[in-house]
């Protein structure tokens, strides 16, 4: 099977074929942008044990998929996003900046509006607060990745807001 | 004899373990999203108290008294937080025939108002930074609060009364800050602690975090302990603390841990506590605060003493007579670092990140210690504080500790929700902290100077694996989907022959 995988916006081609094993344990050739590997790989509880077979390298992963081929792949220092086979998946503007370069703010994590502190056509600098929210008992300031101006305020104060529920637009 | 855990998390977990070897039962209570908690799971009992939000359930003093009147429960312990340092609660259980592992209500409700703790702590002698005497009224003018702060002089701490953890604090640089700090400390304090009187504090420049662990019996032995160093904060959270400090020679050490105990004696102070103090840049030390309750960092004095705190707070509760040598609380037998371990996002500010625990690989081996509240599958919850785990490590001196912490960070993994663990393994990195120069402005100002860089990058070597890991991830599903079961290692078979042949 071969798949296109993005990795920090850059798209590698793999081709992955079973040579020997079963799921739980098994060994592969892969072929990543031409470069061959023999790859042995293991099911454990917090994901895949993968050793290099060539140079004897190993490392624990932990791969979460998310929505439309969107993964997490843990590494033992660091976390990657990638996506599988992008093209499938991705119809239009569906992902953080649109087409007309609008930034849309999300609430990273579940809580409660408390204060929100930008209105439709404010200027707002980079990392400047638009919108206070409770969560675990602490306030967190969310703020404007980039410079622009406020297009829509999707939120009140006083309203609870699920994670990845919109809350400001900067155009 | 059963004991109570009025708490959640990490701390009711370390309660029950306490139980368990002191042969005491243990009763877990909990809110409908804790029922797979940990801390449900390792008790004898437990019994539901009420929704997920705290005020409807842990907080609830009602329900936790009912809790342990219908299990038999005979003495409550309040762990930290939620209703560790009510009165009310403390009054409570006295007043339905518990015992509460604590001091007296009396006793908490002195020292839980920060402002009659400084009164206390001046009438026995003991330095506190400059600051107002008295709370300010809800109906204190904005002119009266800016002439106060005046005369205290900037840069100034805003406070609250009830306040803890870092909670309804806010830092005034200039006076034309002021208002809005105390606007914000005011409903920040309001929400969290429901006492939304605030105080103003000078702000020592560049001072440390050092506090001393007190246990006191009912029969007038009160014993200092070595000191806790906890400067490295972030916002006024505690994020690493160890002991012992460097800050301190033998002299500072033995003075400071008299001044603790002799706060903790003038107030009749019974069980566990702890007494912070400020450290100026000159070694002039300052009385800031009591807490009347086993603190968060508790295990760094049980590693570097060989006492175990909990034990003592159970037997002391039940009348026991404190017969530790003050000289073996004192001296510390090896060096001990903590790291508090949160479901956050360190690159996106430190953002809360609760979610579901998919997968856990804890660390072990020599010198490691982890004190923790989750096990994989289970969901985080959106309404309390964020703590995963307390990593602590302990070596034969510093160097040791910081070698075992910094090789157990790395064997820590958490699979499902975002971690402080990549700060964290920056951290320990960093030459002042190997070096232990820092204050309690430390943390920020390095922060800051990183302007929300992320704190790992991924090198090259990464991305391919990332890329490959992906990719066998995907292939794996697929063919799981199409391999029954039953027939599991025979449809794979096919399948990879199929591969083969392409």
């Amino acid at each position: 099977m071969t798949f296109e995988v993005e990795v920090n916006g850059r798209v590698r081609t793999v081709s992955v074929e079973a040579v020997d094993g079963a799921p739980g344990r098994a060994r592969f050739r892969v072929r990543l942008d031409g470069a061959a590997h023999a790859i042995e790989s293991i099911v454990t509880d917090v994901g895949l044990s993968l050793i290099y077979l060539d140079s004897g390298r190993g490392l624990d992963v932990a791969v979460t998929e998310r929505t439309g081929g969107e993964m997490a792949v843990q590494l033992p220092h660091v976390t990657v996003d990638a996506i599988v086979d992008a093209r499938r998946y991705r119809r239009g503007g569906s992902g953080p900046a649109t087409a007309s370069g609008d930034v849309r703010v999300v609430a990273p994590m579940p809580g409660r509006v408390v204060r929100v502190l930008v209105k439709a056509g404010d200027r707002v600098e980079a990392r400047q607060g638009l919108v206070v929210v409770e969560a675990m008992k602490m306030e967190n300031e969310i703020t404007a990745v980039r410079a622009g101006v406020i297009k829509e305020v999707a939120v009140s104060a006083g309203q609870s807001v699920e994670s990845g529920r919109l809350l400001v637009v900067v155009e | 004899m059963k004991v109570l855990v009025a708490n959640r998390g990490e701390i009711a977990v370390r309660v029950i373990r306490a139980c368990r070897e002191m042969g005491l039962g243990a009763v877990a209570v909990y809110s409908e999203c804790d029922r797979d908690a940990l801390h449900v799971r390792l008790a004898d009992a437990a019994v539901p108290i009420g929704p997920g939000p705290a005020r409807e359930s842990y907080l609830r003093i009602d329900a936790i008294i009912d809790a342990a009147r219908r299990t038999g429960a005979t003495l409550i312990h309040p762990g930290y937080g939620f209703l560790a340092e009510n009165e009310d609660f403390a009054q409570a259980c006295v007043d339905a025939g518990l015992t509460f592992v604590g001091p007296t209500p009396q006793a908490i409700a002195l020292m839980g108002s920060k402002t009659a703790a400084r009164q206390a702590a001046q009438a026995a002698g003991v330095p506190v930074v400059p600051g107002t005497e008295s709370p300010f009224s809800d109906s204190a003018s904005d002119d009266e609060i800016v002439a106060t702060a005046g005369r205290i002089g900037y840069p100034l701490v805003v406070k609250a009364v009830s306040g803890g953890g870092g909670k309804g604090m806010r830092t005034v640089a200039a006076p034309g800050d002021l208002l809005a700090a105390v606007r914000t400390a005011r409903s920040e304090a309001g929400s969290a602690f429901g006492d939304s009187a605030v105080y103003l504090e000078r702000r020592l420049m560049r001072p440390r975090h050092i506090e001393i662990q007190l246990l006191g019996d009912h029969h007038g032995t009160v014993i200092p302990f070595v000191e806790r160093e906890c400067s490295i904060q972030r916002r006024h959270q505690k994020v690493v603390e160890e002991s012992p400090s460097l800050a301190l020679d033998a002299e500072t050490r033995r003075r400071m841990a008299e001044c603790a105990a002799q706060v903790a004696r003038s107030v009749g102070y019974t069980n566990a506590g702890t007494i912070e103090f400020l450290l100026d840049e000159d070694g002039q030390f300052y009385f800031l605060e009591m807490n009347t309750r086993l603190q968060v960092e508790h295990p760094v004095t049980e590693l570097v003493t060989g006492i175990d705190l909990v034990h003592w707070q159970l037997r002391i509760a039940q009348g026991a007579r404190l017969d530790i040598a003050p000289e073996r609380a004192l001296t510390p037998i090896c060096h001990a670092i903590e790291c508090r371990i949160y479901a956050e996002d360190p690159d996106a500010g430190f953002l809360p990140a609760p979610g579901r625990v998919q997968a856990l690989t804890v660390p072990g081996g020599p010198g490691i210690r982890d004190d923790r509240g989750v096990a994989a599958g289970f969901e985080i919850p959106m309404f309390y504080d964020s703590m995963i785990s307390k990593l602590i490590a302990w070596g034969a001196d510093r160097p040791q500790a910081i070698a075992r912490l910094s090789r157990a960070l790395d064997e820590y993994r958490v699979v499902g929700v975002k971690t402080t663990l990549p700060f964290f393994r920056w951290l320990v990195g960093q030459p002042e902290f190997a070096a232990g120069q820092f204050d309690t402005t430390y943390l920020d100002r390095l922060l800051a100077d990183r302007r929300g860089i992320p704190f790992v990058t991924p090198t090259p070597t990464d991305e391919d694996d990332a890329a490959i890991a992906a990719a066998i991830a995907t292939w794996m599903r697929s063919h799981r989907a199409a391999a029954a079961p039953a027939g599991e290692m025979r449809a794979w078979r096919r399948a990879a022959r199929t591969e083969g042949l392409r």
